[in-house]
């Protein structure tokens, strides 16, 4: 398809398709001007991970030191563990919280009651709109070592001691994973069911006439019809491994899990910003970064080879 | 449609134009870096105390006084925020900000002159000793500059320890005053449930900010004073888990642990569940500020009262040190916040700045400022002058809602310019609880040691003091949580572990302060 559509596409001066569709691209100043402000001008920034900064005299007049923040910052014992954390629970958070809006997306589908559809797609969407504070305080009531779990659980007489969902490293990793895939797989199944609605109805009826049930319509049919969704999907999550929110670990986290719940964010926030060294905030931002994208391409790279459209 | 909203135009320019016609009258206007503590009802920007300065400071002098909010627990994030990039207010203060490092890299303005020219109030108040913490010499001629003003502490004291009054008459016990006989209360009001089923005899937890600051009023009480020496305890002023004999006051956490005598949830920062147990009688003990259970904010004491009838709070002091024979209780150093002019304040609004400091250290201006107007803040003046049957800030009307330490900030507590005053007004405020928080004061202000700080910036500190912070945060999770066969060999591991984020370099560069006498603060076993 993609290939048909660039070989009859004629190649026109700018000049004319500016006069036809100004409006378009009237309508793209604000989005550029966005990327520009918010995305581009503030990458000159980086220059300040290469500097010994002085907030006062700017970026500009900074005394530049080379790759000493990076050294500095890439000894302290502190960045390994935040590191290897920083993977490891994007990781399982992708192992676990990527297959669940599509299951989620394929359930609902098949919902038939319009209204059963619509309430239960509100509320699967709603923990998304919940800021992390709201839900570190909810999740503190519910599974603290007082909290309503244990406490329930003991007077029933089931525990003897309380389950450490938030003290212990092992059982806090799994409770913070859970807890993100039931925060974002409502709101990840936006994209699925967009592209289920976007497959030919006549294939469904096709399948049906020649006998196949629920099960297998929905693997010969609805799958392969949203695989490029969920490659893309999958491409993109990859390219986000090495950042991590900071409000969610942040917020859960407490010094008893330490070692667990310590991720580059926090580190960042510890290292470099609550220090006021914003030099070295900066140089781990670009690291990530750095690593982010090489990680995108790879990704990209492998996806091409197996003959699916990359992103780009 | 169109018409009105040409004339609202033209409205907002001859306004606008009006405002630009007023500051070239000789009008300034002085932004205020001012704490907002979040209290319900309340608008900082727009209060009685901003009414008062205005009229009678602002318009005489012509100057146009804005009060800018900054959330008084994250006040030195805004602010090196701000700073950095070039909007802080015209007049700072700060607590925790990095005042070193903003003298260091060049963003403050010398107040030598403006004080001298503006503010002969301002420097009587504070006096010469006081002034001198906020100077050092930038420009390498030999002469200090004043780079900041440090506010004057009316009270230094700083911790209170607290048990339940009825609880000790229920068991027949006397006031604990060591720790052996600490634990037994505990131990006692642990298994006859004194609290009902939820009882939580010591309520603890970790303070993630500076996890140590709580906890070595606890562990100096294990330290080995014979052991250590005045440069030591200077070198560890960060890292007093390192301190001779300090093992044995976690232990003594890790023990009361295990008997279930602290709070399980200990490191989860359950601030909610740790109220919650103090005012609603399940906590048998706790460590706060002199006057925190009869305090504003969070009474303790009024909200245990109306869920247990019966049941008080007072103080206690059960931290003795048996190789001092002390119960030594950490104190502030004389001053208290830092006030800063940003290098980016304008020449006018500096001069504006240090008229209004020097106008608030004005007895009359200072006494308004702080307590407000009688019949609305508090009932009636004593003899002396000071103001009791002082009202509750749940029953002032919003804009009298001014926390008082925070609006007359070259004062760090209520000043009526006479110690014995100072000290007797430290309890009047407390309508009803004069006493229990005059005792409370008595015993924070018992063998005493004041807060050690040091006077140049120590760059190992300004690297790694958050790291090893969290580490110690991490530290006290494990030695207090581990099971008691492995207490050592987690402690062990733990210290080392501090060591290697950082601490090594910090006591090196507070060892190197120490010997070239820059710190302030005092040694609680100088024989």
């Amino acid at each position: 398809m993609a290939k048909q559509a660039t070989e009859i596409k004629v190649h026109q001066p700018l000049r004319v398709s500016l006069a036809r569709d100004w409006r378009l691209y009237f309508m793209m100043i604000l989005p550029v001007t966005f990327y520009i402000l918010f995305c581009y001008k503030p990458m000159l920034g980086i220059i300040i991970a290469f500097e010994k900064f002085n907030m006062f005299k700017g970026m500009w007049a900074s005394e530049w030191v080379g790759f000493k923040n990076f050294e500095f910052v890439m000894r302290m014992p502190d960045f390994k563990v935040a590191l290897t954390n920083t993977l490891w629970l994007n990781f399982v958070g992708l192992l676990a919280g990527f297959p669940v809006p599509i299951i989620l997306a394929i359930m609902l589908n098949e919902i038939r009651a319009v209204k059963v559809k619509k309430v239960s797609q509100t509320l699967l969407y709603l923990p998304h709109f919940l800021s992390w504070i709201i839900i570190g305080g909810m999740v503190l009531q519910i599974f603290a070592p007082s909290g309503v779990v244990n406490t329930a659980l003991k007077r029933w007489g089931w525990i003897e001691k309380s389950i450490p969902f938030l003290t212990e490293g092992v059982h806090w990793q799994t409770t913070y994973t859970l807890v993100g895939v039931w925060q974002s797989m409502g709101w990840g199944t936006i994209l699925y069911l967009s592209a289920i609605t976007g497959i030919n109805m006549e294939l469904f009826e096709a399948a049906k006439i020649d006998g196949a049930n629920k099960m297998q319509q929905i693997w010969h049919v609805t799958l392969p019809g949203i695989r490029s969704t969920i490659v893309v999907l999958l491409i993109l999550n990859v390219g986000q491994m090495m950042n991590i929110g900071f409000d969610r670990p942040f917020v859960l986290g407490n010094p008893q899990v330490q070692k667990y719940c310590d991720v580059l964010s926090t580190f960042v926030y510890r290292a470099g910003i609550k220090n006021s060294k914003f030099d070295r905030a900066t140089a781990i931002g670009l690291f990530q970064s750095v690593v982010g994208l090489i990680m995108i391409s790879t990704a990209n790279l492998i996806t091409k080879r197996l003959g699916e459209e990359g992103i780009w | 449609m169109k018409k009105l909203v040409s004339l609202f135009l033209v409205l907002a320019l001859a306004l606008g134009m009006m405002s630009f016609a007023s500051a070239e009258d000789g009008w300034v206007t002085l932004r205020v870096e001012t704490y907002d503590r979040d209290t319900p009802g309340f608008d900082v920007t727009d209060c009685w105390q901003l009414k008062y300065a205005q009229e009678n400071f602002g318009d005489p002098n012509k100057i146009k006084l804005e009060f800018i909010s900054y959330a008084r627990w994250t006040e030195n994030d805004l602010l090196v925020n701000d700073m950095a990039g070039g909007t802080a207010p015209d007049l700072c203060m700060t607590y925790n900000a990095p005042v070193q490092q903003f003298i260091n890299d060049g963003g403050l303005r010398p107040l030598d002159d403006l004080l001298n020219e503006y503010g002969p109030d301002l420097k009587a108040f504070i006096g010469e000793e006081l002034l001198s913490y906020g100077q050092s010499d930038q420009d390498g001629d030999g002469v200090k500059e004043q780079w900041f003003i440090p506010a004057r502490r009316m009270s230094v004291a700083n911790v209170g320890n607290f048990i339940r009054k009825d609880w000790l008459e229920k068991l027949n016990m006397e006031k604990p005053t060591n720790i052996a006989e600490l634990t037994e209360y505990l131990r006692q009001a642990k298994a006859q449930n004194l609290g009902g089923e939820n009882t939580i005899p010591f309520s603890f937890g970790i303070f993630a900010q500076d996890p140590m600051f709580n906890v070595r009023r606890i562990t100096d009480a294990f330290v080995d004073f014979n052991q250590v020496t005045e440069e030591d305890w200077f070198a560890l002023a960060h890292n007093p888990e390192m301190l001779p004999g300090a093992r044995e006051g976690f232990r003594w956490l890790n023990t009361l642990y295990h008997e279930e005598l602290l709070p399980e949830g200990f490191a989860t920062n359950d601030d909610l569940a740790t109220d919650t147990a103090l005012t609603q009688g399940y906590t048998g003990f706790f460590s706060q500020q002199p006057d925190q259970p009869w305090r504003d904010d969070k009474n303790y004491e009024v909200e245990l009262e109306k869920a247990v009838p019966g049941a008080s709070w007072e103080t206690v002091n059960p931290f003795l040190n048996e190789s001092l024979g002390k119960h030594l209780h950490d104190v502030y150093s004389a001053n208290g916040l830092s006030i800063i002019i940003p290098k980016t304040t304008s020449d006018e609004a500096a001069v504006a700045a240090m008229k209004y400091l020097n106008w608030m250290a004005i007895p009359e201006n200072m006494f308004m400022l702080q307590n407000g107007i009688e019949g609305i803040n508090y009932g009636r003046l004593t003899e002396d002058g000071i103001p009791t049957d002082v009202v509750n800030t749940e029953n002032v009307p919003n804009d009298h809602k001014m926390h008082a330490g925070d609006i007359c900030f070259i004062a760090n507590g209520l000043c009526f310019f006479d110690d014995v005053k100072n000290a007797a007004a430290l309890a009047l405020k407390f309508t009803g609880y004069e006493d229990e928080v005059r005792d409370s004061y008595v015993d924070a202000m018992t063998d005493t040691w004041t807060q050690i700080a040091f006077t140049t910036e120590v760059e190992a500190a300004t690297d790694y003091d958050a790291t090893v912070k969290s580490k110690q945060a991490e530290f006290l999770a494990a030695v207090i949580s581990c099971d008691a066969d492995q207490f050592d060999a987690v402690f062990d591991a733990g210290i080392e572990e501090i060591k290697t984020v950082g601490a090594t370099e910090m006591i090196e560069g507070f060892r190197a302060a120490y010997q070239a006498g820059t710190y302030r603060g005092t040694f609680p076993g100088a024989k």
